[in-house]
């Protein structure tokens, strides 16, 4: 379907210098703010959020040493995974070598951070060397919680009618497979699942109920397929207007919306799913706090169900490692699962040299690499700030976007932030958010992997 | 956003198609230069059937635009939808013409030789 690469941005960026671009470009703008500097910054994790954080520091900051620990040498475009477990995109599309984004002069520890001292200043690696820091940035992610869903693992993946986006790019290779398995044998019941807890892409779980109804339709059978959505709270999505229209849209599509109910077991021999109804007062919300005990609470009603096919969205929180470091909230709505930091300026509560961004953070909204296109340029000048002694310049509005795929060809370009009860937020004032458009799907399947490269590289 | 952030995700966005614009570059150049040696003038020569092979190329972009982008015509809705679209079928009409003027001076061409 699409041809891999042949020339990669940096090769291309250098033939158009030396086209004569260059002279339009404003490097000396970038040279003239840098900082001079003896610090030792260490970056964890160099996904969308740390890589864009190396690229942005290492431009900034002058005779420092910028050290990022990253395990993978492949960097994931995860945006891409929906439009690969929709039978859209091919899986190479979404992968490129990890190399090509870090920054020279950048350390490059290709381990797994296994612990944070934040009082010594100190990160515990997987091989049992430590790292001293001055500044931390945690920019480690979500950890994907299948083990809180009885019976399931990632590995079933593909197997036995279950599908989920979420686990890896083999994970959405396979959901897609599994879910033309489903469509080949002409009838059945789907069940599409949410989470109980904040999810990266809030929009995806809904967007490959979408993609699947397109597939449906598409078949000429769609009568004989039944598609349920099981959420746990009362609400699909935390944007109200966005959350009535994907309600009024699944009903009119023949979705039967079941509300709060999580899944929490599955028996992939048997095909069958288990329900615990979680409580009229439970709501989406990233307010819910994700214990194991609260997961393994008896005496719930719980309900069996038979599918044919079911997409399984896991619980998500921060890393182990994360959770069990000083840095983890220990208060709040984000208590014991996500990463303590004011929401504006992306700063530690409590340890002002560490910073967070990207999923790995306590807020409300923002698990999307949108965010991390309008959090890194924060995180970078009040990183500064701090490193100078001065008071802290920028603020994150809690930016937050998703090309909400409404059907295979068509999206509408929802943009919201904390404000005014998640009042959009659009970047185009020619895109109104509430249309469904072919224009935002072309974005979403031509436009924004471009500009996610951008961001890592810290040019957007 | 920075002029290098533009850049930057136009060289990404253009990337897989780097060599199909060369190739179409390096097509369109020789057939012109071929056609310039040959006595061709792009002021000078008229051509109705190009124009009209042209035009019928470029509406052809309402099909193959959206299957192209994985949609389909259907999905083309708002205004925004409409002008985009519009606008590559323009740019495709232009480009038929570029290569479809010059090739019907060389067939006329050859007729009168
Ligand atoms: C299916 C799906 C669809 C999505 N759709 C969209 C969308 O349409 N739009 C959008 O904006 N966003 C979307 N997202 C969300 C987006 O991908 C994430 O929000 C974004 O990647 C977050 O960046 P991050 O750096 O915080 O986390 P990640 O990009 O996940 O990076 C975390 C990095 O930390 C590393 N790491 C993990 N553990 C350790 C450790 N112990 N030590 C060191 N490093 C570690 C990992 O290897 C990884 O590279 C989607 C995500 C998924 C999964």
């Amino acid at each position: 379907m699409h041809k891999p690469l042949l020339l990669n941005r940096r090769e291309l960026l250098k033939v158009g210098t030396g086209l004569g671009i260059s002279s339009l470009l404003p490097f000396s703008a970038v040279s003239a703010n840098t900082l001079q500097t003896q610090a030792h910054i260490v970056i964890l994790g160099g996904g969308a959020a740390g890589m864009a954080m190396a690229n942005r520091l290492a431009t900034r900051l002058e005779g420092g040493t910028i050290t990022l620990v990253e395990p993978r040498s492949t960097h994931h475009y995860q945006p891409g995974w929906t439009l690969v477990a929709s039978g859209v995109w091919q899986p190479d599309k979404t992968m490129r070598p990890n190399a090509q984004f870090v920054p020279r002069g950048v350390k490059w520890v290709r381990e797994y951070a296994a612990s944070i001292d934040a009082d010594n200043k100190r990160v515990g690696l997987a091989n049992g060397a430590t790292l001293d820091y001055e500044y931390l940035v945690v920019a480690t992610g979500i950890q994907l919680n299948y083990h809180l869903i009885e019976g399931m693992s990632p590995s079933l993946v593909g197997q036995h009618g279950i599908g989920s986006v979420y686990a890896s790019i083999e994970g959405a290779t396979r959901t897609n497979q599994a879910i033309q398995t489903w469509l080949d044998s002409g009838q059945g019941k789907g069940i599409f699942t949410a989470a109980p807890t904040p999810v990266k892409c809030a929009g995806a779980p809904l967007k490959m109920t979408f993609t699947t109804l397109s597939r449906l339709e598409a078949s000429g059978r769609r009568d004989a397929f039944e598609v349920d959505f099981m959420a746990p709270g009362d609400a699909l999505f935390s944007q109200p207007w966005v959350n009535e229209f994907v309600k009024q849209r699944f009903d009119e599509q023949g979705v039967n919306r079941r509300h709060h109910y999580r899944l929490s077991a599955i028996d992939p021999q048997a095909k069958q799913a288990e329900f615990t109804f979680v409580g009229p007062d439970s709501e989406f919300t990233s307010h819910h706090q994700l214990r194991e005990a609260e997961f393994r609470r008896d005496n719930q009603p719980t309900v069996i169900a038979d599918y044919d096919f079911i997409h399984v969205v896991p619980p998500m929180s921060a890393h182990d490692f994360v959770k069990q470091s000083a840095l983890i909230a220990q208060d709040g709505p984000f208590r014991g699962e996500w990463l303590d930091v004011d929401i504006y300026t992306m700063q530690h509560n409590r340890y002002p040299e560490v910073f967070g961004i990207g999923d790995v953070i306590g807020a409300p909204i923002n698990k999307t690499a949108a965010s991390v296109k309008a959090q890194a340029p924060v995180v970078e000048a009040n990183l500064i700030a701090v490193m100078q002694g001065n008071p802290l310049p920028a603020r994150h509005t809690g930016y937050t976007s998703c090309p909400m795929i409404t059907g295979i060809g068509k999206a509408m370009l929802v943009e919201f932030g904390y404000e005014d009860n998640f009042a959009f937020m659009p970047s185009f004032p020619f895109i109104d958010p509430t249309d469904e458009s072919w224009v935002t799907w072309v974005m979403k399947d031509r436009m924004l992997q471009p500009a996610y490269y951008a961001v890592l590289e810290g040019q957007a | 956003m920075t002029l290098t952030g533009i850049i930057t995700i136009l060289m990404y966005a253009l990337a897989p198609f780097i060599w199909l614009m060369l190739a179409a570059a390096v097509i369109i150049v020789g057939l012109h230069l071929f056609a310039y040696l040959r006595g061709y003038q792009i002021t000078h020569h008229r051509s109705v059937l190009a124009l009209l092979l042209a035009g019928l190329v470029g509406l052809t972009a309402f099909v193959w635009v959206p299957w192209f982008t994985h949609s389909t015509l259907d999905y083309v809705a708002t205004v925004v939808d409409w002008v985009a679209l519009t606008s590559a079928a323009i740019a495709t009409f232009i480009v038929a013409l570029i290569v479809l003027h010059p090739l019907s001076y060389l067939i006329s061409d050859r007729r009168t030789d």
